[in-house]
């Protein structure tokens, strides 16, 4: 029967349950239910739009306030005022009464007035500003034009007067000497002055020029500093100009025309005394305005620190407060009884928890009406609940990103634990390499809560999978012991089974070939270090690597395999294990099985000549010329290889047909019985008839009071939705059966095949750290004195860094995808169905986590 | 030292610290895990030595290099 724990060897038994909520406490059961994390409530009211839903207001009004909150935040960013961020693991909140949401609800409502009053005030305060500091330019710049004008007034006035004045005449008159100051009024020349941006000047110009018919003597002056354009808060350079032209109309028309154009006219007092009065004037207000602009952003910014040190919080509040009303609002309500109705999924094995938090909440109100909560029986797919640690969250990501496994289907995530980083390990097998990676996780490990908050994304990914990377480093460490490699050098941990044979005329230069030391020694662990550096290592470690990795493959495989019969097992359907489970096996035994067996018994062998059969022709002979040999392997190997040949081929119609035409026998057998399908239609009569009989519908279809197992056993299953009671369909099944043979029988080739990348990366991680070895280090320690010293030092710096980001973080990235690959594909292929769908707690804690708004918020 | 017969004595030894994996296991919801990581861990490290081994235990090729230095070919 069920475990007396849930293990993480299979998904968690999961009940669905009933709950009947006094409605005054629904909401703060929810909340305690939210920071359980263990319940996923089912939606009820699938019926309903978001806007009929009971709860809708709340959650506008929640809205609302989330609005004026990310308001007070943009304000905060834009007066740079830092926000206080909430540590979660440090802080806790306290679950918030209603009257605590109204209280936030209402300070919100007021702050935001007041802000943006304070806003409202600032603008036109810094709009007055700009007005005032541009009116003060126009005075300055003007009164300079005013004041080189009068200087030469007279000539002006000489060349307006009279038409009939010669052109020249400036020039002659030109050191008349200044004369007592005169009019402009005198002279009926009108001016205006103002401001305009400094890219309009052109085609403000060139409109006065043509529309005027050049009528006009227009100056002009850049204001040296840009100013602020308090709309926009974009700084923008301006320049002020005074246009002089004779005649009222024309003058109308100019400020007609430079309004039009954006510009700000200023009026200018032309007797220089007022100007000078108007210039004081002006700085004073400025002055005063400046006063006030600064009270009222320091008052602004005092408001929004005081805010600053809470937001977070709050945020964090009306965040689970909108999320406990959303869970609200899938629960159906019981108008009569004024009960909120709701159905959850839970792990079996916490419903006594959930069922005593229930009742804490329940004791707390002081209600004498308990709340109930009601296992019901459904045949609906229970959600796949997998509980994870910090150590296994990783691999059960990893799985999980493949599919989610059927309920209660052995986790697939179980053999990755092991078999996952120790594939990567052999494809990564460097020693030097291991340590820098082990070092790496063990320091993302020690230092495991101050690296939680870092952000950056790719460090956040890497960190992680730190368990991951720990558990890969460790295998690799010992499968860099077995290659005998640490950066492509080799470790001479124990005596070489090998000598070189030293013959008496050998000089240098001439080949040396090695012969063994003892027949009765060879190296004890892992590849022996006489074969680094030799001519033909490649020859030895290509074959051996290769074999290994068939038979790494096959194992891995057949212990995947083995799981599909313990879930047979579980699932009670020994039809899969005897047509499936039994003759898959065989076949893939009597194949590939085989093929390892003889691999072992080739290297248990001594051969004369050495020259040994080779396997892989032998493999196709078996398959091309059943009862041939190319080479004997041993006696009887003939006969063997048909009889295993004839056994796997026979086992291809068993697992075609057994299992469908049993199926089918089953059917039948229970169809003459008189059995039928719940949701056939005689069934249905009958049960509808009972229904109306005996309960009542109430409002929603639902319903409402019935409270015994059986009937309400039977409310779940009219709100069967997804249709699990599926036809007998006896096509179907041949159909689907015919597409797992076929698959298993192909994978088994090329499944095995895909195993030796496990040779071809092994081999290409090796010669690359060689090679890099041989590029920068090799030279660097052949040469001496200062220059090998300093050249020492470069290389290594080039060799350390390269090690590490192209041996390290790219190689193993790369056999990380491919042992990857070879846990998705090869392995859970043999045995995992994943037809799940995943368990989704209401929980605070994930939801937070979860949340993108939030993430600012969050320290 | 170590020749055929260590495969054997190898195995013994994984055995013995598989079944030492299966009794000393934590106690828990987590006993699985530990058991099965284990014991799948000792057997994939032992398969690995074990085919390394054997794998040398009848070479057909021998080791060869020209490249050896006068005084080192002793090593």
């Amino acid at each position: 029967m069920a475990p007396a724990r849930d293990t993480p060897f299979r998904s968690a038994d999961m009940s669905m349950v009933q709950l009947y909520i006094s409605n005054e406490i629904g909401r703060e059961v929810v909340n305690a239910l939210g920071e359980l994390g263990l319940v996923q409530f089912r939606d009820l009211n699938g019926e309903l739009s978001a806007f009929q839903r009971a709860f809708t207001q709340d959650i506008r009004r929640l809205d609302n306030v989330e609005r004026q909150l990310r308001f007070f935040h943009a304000q905060m960013e834009k007066a740079g005022i830092p926000l206080r961020k909430l540590d979660l693991d440090v802080d806790t909140l306290a679950a918030p009464t209603t009257s605590d949401i109204d209280e936030l609800a209402e300070r919100s409502q007021s702050l935001e007035q007041r802000v943006s009053s304070l806003n409202d005030s600032y603008e036109t305060l810094k709009k007055r500003e700009v007005e005032l500091t541009e009116w003060r330019w126009v005075l300055r710049e003007a009164g300079g034009f005013f004041d080189r004008a009068h200087g030469s007034v007279d000539e002006i006035r000489a060349s307006t007067d009279n038409d009939d004045a010669p052109l020249l005449q400036d020039v002659e008159h030109n050191n008349t000497g200044p004369e007592v100051e005169r009019s402009f009024s005198g002279m009926n020349i009108g001016f205006v002055a103002g401001v305009i941006a400094r890219d309009r000047v052109a085609p403000f110009e060139r409109i006065l020029w043509r529309t005027l018919r050049g009528n006009l003597y227009m100056n002009q002056a850049e204001i040296p500093e840009p100013l602020i354009d308090p709309t926009t808060n974009e700084a923008v350079s301006k320049n002020v100009f005074v246009i002089f032209a004779h005649g009222k109309e024309i003058l109308n028309k100019i400020r007609k025309i430079s309004e039009s154009m954006g510009a700000e006219v200023y009026t200018v007092d032309e007797n220089s005394d007022l100007r000078r009065d108007q210039v004081h004037e002006v700085n004073a207000r400025l002055n005063d305005v400046q006063h006030v602009l600064r009270n009222t952003q320091q008052t602004l910014e005092a408001e929004l620190t005081q805010i600053a040190r809470s937001l977070a919080a709050w945020m964090v509040l009306v965040g689970k407060e909108k999320a406990v009303y959303n869970t609200l609002n899938n629960f159906s309500y019981d108008r009569a009884r004024r009960t909120l109705i709701a159905e959850a999924w839970c792990p079996t094995h916490d419903l006594p928890l959930i069922r005593s938090t229930l009742q804490d909440v329940t004791n707390r109100a002081g209600l004498s009406v308990p709340s109930i909560i009601n296992e019901i029986r459904t045949n609906k797919t229970p959600p796949t609940y997998l509980k994870t640690n910090k150590f296994t969250e990783a691999f059960q990501t990893i799985v999980n990103a493949y599919g989610t496994a059927t309920y209660q289907e052995v986790n697939p995530a179980i053999p990755v634990i092991v078999t996952f980083p120790f594939l990567f390990a052999v494809m990564f097998g460097d020693f030097g390499h291991a340590c820098i990676m082990l070092s790496a996780s063990l320091a993302m490990i020690y230092w495991e809560k101050p690296l939680k908050k870092v952000t950056f994304e790719l460090f956040a990914m890497v960190y992680y999978g730190r368990y991951i990377a720990l558990v890969m480093s460790l295998f690799s460490l010992y499968t860099g012991l077995i290659y005998n490699d640490a950066f492509s050098k080799s470790m001479t941990l124990f005596d070489s089974q090998w000598q070189w044979n030293v013959t008496a005329g050998w000089r240098e230069g001439q080949p040396l070939t090695a012969v063994l030391k003892d027949p009765n020694y060879r190296y004890p662990f892992g590849i022996d270090w006489r074969w680094h550096g030799t001519e033909n290592d490649l020859l030895f470690s290509n074959s051996y690597k290769m074999k290994m990795s068939i038979i790494l493959g096959w194992a891995h495989m057949t212990y995947s395999l083995c799981f599909a019969y313990i879930n047979a097992r579980h699932f009670k359907k020994p039809i899969d294990i005897w047509g499936n489970f039994v003759p898959g096996m065989i076949f893939f035994q009597s194949i590939f099985g085989y093929l390892v067996v003889c691999i072992i018994y080739k290297w248990t062998v001594e051969w004369p000549g050495q020259q040994g059969p080779g396997l892989l022709n032998m493999l196709i002979y078996m398959f091309l010329q059943p009862g041939t040999l190319d080479k004997q392997l041993y006696k009887g190997q003939a006969g063997i290889q048909v009889f295993l040949l004839l056994f796997a081929v026979v086992q291809v119609p068993v697992l075609l047909f057994l299992k469908p035409f049993y199926l089918r026998w089953e059917h039948n057998r229970a169809r003459s019985k008189g059995y039928r399908g719940i949701g056939e239609q005689s069934r249905v009569s009958a049960l509808d008839a009972d229904d109306e009989g005996d309960n009542g519908h109430a409002g929603n279809g639902r319903h409402s009071d019935v409270s015994d197992g059986e009937g309400v056993a039977m409310i779940a299953q009219d709100l069967d939705e997804r249709g699990e009671h599926e036809e007998f369909e006896f096509s179907e099944v041949m159909i689907h059966q015919i597409i797992h043979t076929i698959e298993f029988c192909l994978n088994c080739v090329s499944h095995t095949a895909s195993y030796l990348r496990l040779w071809a990366l092994s081999l290409a991680h090796q010669q690359l750290s060689a090679v890099l070895w041989s590029m920068t280090m090799g030279p660097a320690l052949k040469m001496n004195g200062v220059v090998g010293a300093i050249a020492l030092v470069v290389t290594f710096t080039a060799f350390f860094c390269l090690s590490c980001i192209i041996l390290i973080v790219m190689e193993g990235v790369s056999a990380m995808l491919h042992s990857l690959r070879l846990a998705w594909v090869e392995s859970f292929s043999k045995f995992a169905e994943f037809g799940g769908w995943p368990f989704v707690p209401f929980s605070f804690k994930l939801l937070i986590e979860e949340s993108e708004d939030l993430a600012d918020y969050l320290g | 030292m170590a020749n055929g017969w260590s495969i054997f004595i190898g195995l013994a030894i994984i055995v013995a610290m598989s079944l030492a994996a299966w009794f000393f296991s934590p106690k828990g919801e987590n006993q699985v895990l530990w058991r099965s990581s284990l014991i799948l861990t000792f057997i994939s490290c032992y398969l690995m030595w074990a085919i390394t081994l054997l794998a040398q235990l009848h070479p057909m090729i021998e080791p060869r290099r020209s490249d050896i230095r006068p005084g080192f070919e002793h090593h």
